[in-house]
């Protein structure tokens, strides 16, 4: 048996570099990651994570983005990254200035991920070698690093199959993924393993923000019932206690696939949630903002921002002080812009969107970061390299 | 050893991969508007699909049948993924698919908006998707796992016309 599936796998193997060989007329390669993701540290260093091809690496910065250090690798080998579009190596900085850096591999052609953690202490100068953020190897994607404000503990998110593999090993059907979670235990790692929520759906990236000391928020696209993929929202009461799912919006959007476009999620100092979304629901199709009073209260009525036929994508929030900053991606035939509108009375009403920023090749999604209490546009793109762009300068 | 003969078709349908392999072009920017051309005053079915898409892996072995049994549907595929992925790849998915024959596209421009605004500028990326284009030009859209029998029913629809 087991020397016929080997040389199964070899036919396969082959096979599969004959037909490379012979009939490699697209040239392109295989896929790979391109992201920049942003942080500032307490001293004001940009600290940039970048994924390129086969290795993560960060950079950082004194001069707001000007000049760079020399990259600095995080991973020791090349590893196998996650390339989804909706997928991104992430960094954080601690009130010490520790760094912490997470990222996902794939582990096999089914898109089974396995998220990975390293920290720097020594101001970036070395990474310790990346270790699994959980001992559970089914399968995780779409992490998310983020450092509570109130105790500089860092928090993580992400998409698990553990639970997929359970039910199936039962004979059970199980859509979608859990959203899991841990919090980083000292410096020695992350500590145990919790499942938020059964059956969200499995390939969109997450947001954080934070509540309150210990009481992270996760937006995130669900499964309702029905295979409805409709965003939704988990306040945390505590560090170890996820709160019930709070529907953002009822888009009923029934589709049995992940359309690899997750939401963003902001919350400012007076309590207020805001969400940004898209989705091609049967109630509404495109790109939406909605905002709640509070942690309990619903959501308010979607505004739509911009035009399907401007394929609207990749919103980010961000609160800056009482400020709430929303920047979103379109298309106009040609160029590919950022859209930024701002809004100074807690989301109800919005700047007119202006372009901040655009190129004519490919690009990562727009990400906002905050220093010193000035927002900034972080944008990498293909013919225009990477981008840190002040939003409040703009006229 | 009752896994016998699933090995063997295994074995077969591997074997086979290399022989079937896809003339697969290269879906870049202007390509949309050649494929048109091409097929201008045909009617013709445009699926879209891709590899980092689950349901249409699950449907393609549909339409490589519906290909076998309707040989006066013109059937054009663009794998249509949103990052590039390894031509290898494609190929291997069309011939398993039974698919290998149709004309074969698949994106290697990574500006995906670019591409998609070129076919639809409503267009946001979902996959499965399926354009049903009359001999005047005329399109139909079937978003998400088609329909089949709509399919079959369209192009019973064109040869009366």
């Amino acid at each position: 048996m087991r020397s016929l599936l080997a040389f199964a796998a070899l036919l396969l193997f082959a096979g599969t570099a004959a037909a490379q060989h012979q009939h490699a007329k697209p040239g392109a390669a295989g896929p790979e990651a391109f992201t920049a993701t942003p942080a500032f540290g307490p001293d004001g260093t940009l600290w940039l994570v970048r994924a390129m091809a086969d290795k993560i690496v960060v950079v950082r910065s004194t001069d707001l983005g000007k000049t760079f250090s020399e990259p600095v690798a995080v991973t020791p080998e090349p590893m196998n990254l996650d390339w989804g579009p909706d997928a991104r190596a992430r960094i954080v900085v601690d009130p010490e200035g520790g760094v912490v850096v997470t990222f996902a591999i794939f582990q096999d052609r089914n898109f089974n991920g396995r998220a990975f953690f390293s920290r720097s202490n020594d101001n970036g100068a070395s990474f310790s070698r990346p270790r699994p953020i959980t001992t559970d190897s089914t399968s995780q994607r779409f992490e998310t690093a983020a450092v509570d404000p109130a105790t500089g503990r860092v928090f993580a998110a992400w998409l698990d199959k553990r639970n997929v593999a359970r039910a199936r090993a039962a004979g059970k059907p199980y859509p979608g993924a859990a959203l899991a979670y841990a919090w980083e235990d000292g410096e020695a790692g992350f500590g145990p393993t919790s499942i938020a929520l059964d059956n969200t759906c499995e390939c969109c990236r997450l947001g954080v923000a934070f509540a309150g000391a210990g009481k992270p928020a996760v937006v995130f696209r669900n499964i309702f019932p029905g295979s409805v993929r409709d965003h939704g929202v988990v306040t945390f009461k505590d560090e170890k206690t996820p709160g019930p799912v709070r529907r953002v919006s009822a888009d009923d959007w029934k589709i049995e696939a992940c359309p690899h476009h997750g939401p963003s999620i902001a919350i400012l100092p007076d309590g207020s949630y805001h969400v940004a979304w898209f989705t091609d629901g049967s109630a509404r199709k495109g790109l939406f903002y909605a905002r709640a009073d509070n942690g309990d209260t619903p959501f308010g009525a979607p505004r739509a921002l911009s035009t399907p036929r401007r394929q609207p994508a990749r919103p980010y929030l961000l609160a800056n002080g009482t400020a709430l900053h929303l920047v979103w991606k379109e298309f106009d035939g040609t160029k590919s812009t950022v859209r930024w509108q701002v809004s100074r009375d807690s989301g109800r009403s919005w700047s007119d969107p202006r372009t901040v920023a655009d190129t004519a090749d490919a690009s990562d999604h727009p990400l906002l970061v905050a220093n010193a209490g000035r927002a900034y546009l972080s944008w990498l793109t293909k013919a225009d390299g990477y981008r840190l762009i002040p939003l409040e300068d703009q006229p | 050893m009752k896994f016998r003969p699933f090995l063997l078709a295994l074995l077969l349908a591997v074997a086979s991969v290399g022989a079937q392999a896809a003339d697969l072009q290269s879906f870049g920017r202007g390509s949309w508007s050649k494929l048109r051309a091409a097929h201008d005053g045909q009617p013709t079915v445009v699926h879209f699909w891709g590899l980092t898409c689950a349901p249409c892996l699950v449907e393609m072995p549909e339409w490589g049948k519906l290909q076998a049994q309707r040989p006066d549907m013109r059937l054009v595929m663009v794998a249509a993924d949103p990052v590039p992925q390894d031509p290898a790849r494609v190929n291997d998915m069309l011939a398993r698919a039974n698919l290998a024959k149709a004309e074969n596209w698949a994106f290697t421009d990574r500006f995906n908006e670019r591409l998609r605004y070129e076919i639809d500028p409503e267009w946001a990326g979902e996959l499965p998707r399926t354009m049903l284009i009359d001999r005047d030009g005329k399109e139909t859209v079937l978003t998400g796992v088609a329909d089949l029998a709509e399919v079959r029913a369209w192009l019973d629809t064109q040869k009366k016309r």
